[in-house]
């Protein structure tokens, strides 16, 4: 009997403390990345968007990029030449401001909802969101075979969330991401993004995103080009007055 | 030719026959198992039809063709659990494979404007639904304020909305369409779910064409069997006339599958006519075999092959006739091919019948049914004894009566004519309490509206001048009191613009328009409204009336409004089911027209020569006419409309009735050459003929009064008009054409009417 007690009371231990393990490390996992995703004080880049429809057919969007922190964002569009000139000015709090030279003079933008595309793109205003994705989901480990990364399992905190879960593939050296797999809220596997993520100075980046949309057959590339780190932002630059400019 | 001889090679080669017709049949029924129907009437228009071929390239880029509707109805929508029930709908079939986009109530982008900039949201929060009556103030005053929700999510009483997807290009529009009506129908909602659109269209209307088939063949087979037994009382005389008919139709269905075509709403009715047409040419040979058997059981078969082969012949190439004038004037693809491949099947039942029957009867004819036939004699004087003796009496006696009976007959028709309806409107082809023709009503009665129209534009579509002209273009339409609202792109910027700042019109620079379209940009709404390019984009609308007058008067007020607003860089036409209805409505008459003097010409001219004289061929279209008038007089007094399948049955009640007028005028002729006796003529040709044609025209009609339980409305009229022309005529053969010989001959020869004298 006692030596059935003291199975009983390690097999618990056991169970509940591999579980913790396991969750700990998931969640300081997710934390690894976001603190990667967010190490650079400041830096700026020009974005080039890429949208490619079933046909083939594809849209060349260019926007010069700053951003501070976690939270402030902006994007000054330089191509096509019909939208060369309007800005997008995320700030804190869920407030975007939008500014359109041929109106002069800026507008704010409350989204009511996130879950629809990011100005044409695959992106939701969801996943362009500025915080961190601890914050956002929580994480857990599951268990896989892929020698090179971690692959956890996501699940939105927000009841307004669109998806029921991501899969997340986390590179195990360096913490970026590699894939994110994203599941609608039937459980089904319908967009995937894919991660190149290059190094410059003592920052990981990523140089290139592509996200899929597997229903529409519809995707969105974006490719950072001569980005700069920490090069002391004002705040200035992220004001409401200075996007007309 | 020597017939004889022809008719003895037939027997000679009568296993090579079999084992060929035998080969020919497993053939083509092995082609059938690829069979598959084609429900979309898009589809179906002429490409020779301009409003036709814009609609269907409309269809096609704009996505219209693919897009379903899910109309649900209820006392209000305006309650939390409606909308809730509204949302599970939308996500359900958001899932479905092959379903690119859903937009309802729950789901729809709102953009909103004021002083404190623009708000971009839902029409409502799926996430939390209005519950306050507030809330629902707000909500409905947003629906029914903004001009791209009005008339297109919910109707103006509140009492139904619309979830509307689009089909992803490719996508099994059967399947999908199914699973959109098993998914929303497993949701067992407490409100009532409606389905409309093409793919749903298309898709119940192939059901119900795969339950006419399913249900009426098997029953159409078995009713003329019966007939079939209670005249010939043999087991041959079922089967042969059953199988002949059933060979044909394999081979005209297989021949058309090889071909490459589909299933139609009106082909789909092949089986069933082919099965009453094919079965009469066996009918005829079987009874003149029977017949002269009964005198020489050896040499009968090719004996009254001889007799039979010509009108048999005859009678199967103005059938065939009466078919092929679709193709003239026609405007239906699908009632051309209707007409090209029941005509091939009455080819090959006419075939069939004077070389496979011979053949098979040959193989199996044995002393043993010789005495049976002997003894049949008897009991097949029944229908001669009690029917056709006492007509040959009255017609003998009363020639005058009956030809008066047949004149004041034929005059109140005439009457009758002027009074003929037509009908293309696509609700009235469904059953009253049909699903989708309440669906039709709901749309008409509370979303102005079933039957789309689509204002085309060509030029650049960020100019301020192309997107002026389509406001005003929208506003102008909106003064036609058939249409209640009207959506395109032009309304959407003026709408964002509103937004922005603060005036609800197209600005007048176009570096502005460019950007509002930067908010706009990958919205799945957009590909409804404009080409991918830019260069094209519609104004989406709905007409309310079914009258066709009322599409004219419209088709007119339109016009000049194009006409003077038309330019170089801003391109206008307008298409849509209306002004499809009123080509195809116009055609009907031409149609109609058309194919009747064609086959009329034909069939007289066809006659003529066969039977070496032009008063034959005169004389036989005489009763088939007078059922024609008559069948024209009873639709214009009892209000059954002409409409695309209707349109078919003079013709095909020409083709078929003109072949009893054959059988009596050739059955005439060839007695009278032999006795060269009129009356001993008439009557025998009554006697024998006559009950070949009574047994014919029962099967016959038999088989088309099948139609009435189809589940669509044209083919039931089509059914019962073809079954009462049938009367008609063989009730004109017997009567109205005999009455005209014995006129026409007691002239010549009165001795041989009154020899006592």
């Amino acid at each position: 009997m006692k030596r059935f007690q003291l199975t009983s009371i390690i097999l618990i231990f056991l169970v509940f403390g591999v579980k913790s393990t396991t969750a700990q490390n998931a969640d300081s996992l997710l934390q690894y990345m976001d603190n990667l995703m967010s190490a650079p004080k400041d830096k700026q880049a020009i974005v080039k968007i890429i949208l490619t429809k079933k046909s083939g057919k594809e849209k060349v969007r260019e926007a010069m990029m700053k951003q501070k922190g976690k939270d402030k964002k902006l994007y000054r569009y330089t191509k096509p030449e019909s939208q060369a000139g309007i800005s997008t000015l995320s700030l804190p709090g869920d407030v975007m401001w939008l500014y359109m030279p041929a109106f002069g003079k800026p507008t704010k933008i409350s989204l009511l909802t996130k879950s629809q595309s990011f100005t044409g793109t695959d992106f939701s205003y969801e996943d362009m969101e500025s915080g961190s994705y601890s914050e956002r989901y929580t994480p857990a480990l599951l268990e896989s075979s892929d020698p090179e990364n971690y692959v956890l399992e996501l699940i939105p905190i927000s009841k307004k969330s669109k998806y029921s879960k991501i899969v997340l593939y986390l590179n195990k050296t360096h913490n970026y991401p590699v894939k994110m797999e994203y599941y609608n809220n039937r459980g089904i596997y319908f967009k995937v993004a894919t991660y190149k993520y290059a190094k410059q100075g003592k920052y990981w980046y990523a140089e290139e995103v592509l996200m899929t949309n597997l229903k529409k057959a519809h995707s969105t590339g974006i490719l950072m080009t001569d980005i700069k780190f920490d090069q002391g932002l004002s705040d200035d630059e992220f004001r409401v007055e200075n996007l007309k400019q | 030719m020597n017939l004889k001889k022809f008719t003895e090679k037939i027997l000679t080669f009568k296993w090579f026959i079999i084992i060929l017709v035998a080969i020919c049949t497993i053939f083509f029924s092995y082609q059938i198992k690829n069979l598959s129907i084609d429900a979309d009437i898009l589809s179906s228009l002429p490409d020779n039809d301009p409003d036709a071929t814009l609609l269907k390239r409309i269809g096609e880029k704009f996505g219209g063709n693919s897009m379903g509707i899910i109309i649900l109805e209820t006392d209000n929508i305006f309650q939390t659990e409606v909308l809730e029930h509204v949302r599970s709908i939308t996500d359900t079939i958001s899932f479905i494979e092959g379903i690119s986009s859903v937009s309802s109530l729950t789901n729809i982008i709102n953009i909103k404007g004021g002083d404190f900039g623009i708000e971009i949201g839902r029409l409502v929060d799926e996430y939390e639904l209005p519950d306050t009556p507030e809330e629902f103030q707000t909500l409905r005053n947003n629906v029914l304020s903004n001009e791209m929700y009005k008339g297109s999510i919910v109707s103006d009483d509140g009492t139904a909305t619309l979830i509307i997807f689009t089909l992803e290009d490719g996508a099994n529009v059967n399947a999908v369409a199914k699973t959109v009506i098993n998914k929303t129908g497993a949701l067992h909602l407490p409100e009532k779910l409606y389905y409309i659109g093409s793919p749903m269209l298309a898709t119940y209307i192939s059901d119900l064409m795969k339950s006419d088939l399913t249900r009426l063949l098997p029953f159409a087979f078995l009713l003329i069997a019966i007939i079939l037994l209670l005249s010939f009382r043999s087991a041959s005389g079922v089967i042969l006339p059953l199988l002949t008919a059933v060979i044909a139709i394999i081979w005209s269905l297989g021949i058309m599958l090889i071909l490459g075509y589909k299933m139609s709403m009106i082909s789909n009715n092949i089986p069933i006519i082919l099965l009453a047409v094919g079965s009469a040419y066996t009918i005829h040979v079987l009874n003149r075999i029977n017949q002269l058997r009964i005198t020489d059981r050896n040499k009968a078969i090719s004996m009254a092959l001889a007799y039979v082969m010509i009108p048999v012949m005859l009678a199967a190439t103005t059938t065939i006739i009466g078919f092929i004038s679709f193709i003239f004037g026609a405007y239906l693809e699908m009632i051309v091919d209707f007409g090209i491949f029941t005509a091939l099947g009455t080819f090959f039942a006419c075939l069939l019948s004077i070389f496979f029957v011979p053949a098979l009867l040959d193989v199996f004819t044995s002393e043993k049914r010789n005495k049976y036939l002997v003894s049949k004699k008897v009991k097949k004087s029944f229908l001669s004894e009690n029917f056709l003796s006492p007509l040959k009496i009255l017609l003998f006696k009363h020639p005058k009566y009956i030809l008066t009976t047949w004149s004041v007959l034929i005059m109140l028709s005439i009457v009758g004519v002027f009074f003929i309806k037509r009908n293309v409107d696509i609700q009235e082809y469904f059953k009253k309490g049909n699903p989708t023709r309440e669906a039709e009503g709901i749309m008409i009665e509370k979303f102005g509206g079933s039957k789309p129209i689509f204002v085309l534009f060509k030029g650049d579509m960020q100019s301020p001048e192309v997107l002026k002209k389509m406001i005003l273009t929208g506003e102008y339409m909106e003064r036609s009191p058939d249409i209640y609202t009207t959506q395109s792109i032009a309304d959407l910027i003026a709408e964002i613009n509103f937004a922005i700042a603060g005036v609800r019109e197209i600005p007048d620079m176009q570096k502005k328009i460019e950007q509002l379209w930067f908010l706009l940009d990958g919205n799945d709404v957009m590909q409804r409204f404009v080409s991918e390019d830019l260069d094209e984009g519609i104004i989406i609308s709905k007409f309310k009336s079914p009258d066709n007058e009322a599409k004219k008067e419209f088709a007119r007020y339109m016009e000049s409004f194009i006409r003077e607003n038309s330019t170089e860089d801003c391109q206008i036409e307008i298409t849509g089911m209306p002004f499809v209805d009123i080509t195809m409505d116009r055609s009907l008459i031409n149609s109609q027209l058309g194919s009747i003097t064609i086959a009329i010409i034909f069939v007289v001219i066809i006659v003529g020569l066969i039977l070496r004289s032009m008063s034959s061929g005169i004389y036989a279209s005489i009763p088939i006419i007078a059922a024609i008038i008559i069948l024209f007089g009873v639709m214009g007094l009892t209000g059954i409309s002409l409409n695309i399948a209707t349109v078919l049955v003079a013709s095909v009640a020409l083709g078929i009735g003109i072949d009893y007028s054959i059988h009596i005028i050739s059955h005439f002729n060839h007695t009278y050459q032999i006795t060269d006796n009129a009356k001993i003529a008439i009557e025998d040709t009554i006697m024998i003929s006559g009950k070949a044609i009574i047994i014919n025209v029962i099967s016959v009609s038999a088989g088309f009064l099948i139609l009435i339980f189809s589940e669509m409305v044209p083919l039931q009229y089509f059914g019962f008009l073809i079954a009462f022309s049938m009367l008609g005529s063989s009730l004109g053969a017997l009567t109205l054409l005999p009455v005209i010989l014995i006129l026409v001959h007691r002239k010549k020869n009165n001795d041989h009417f009154n020899p006592g004298k």
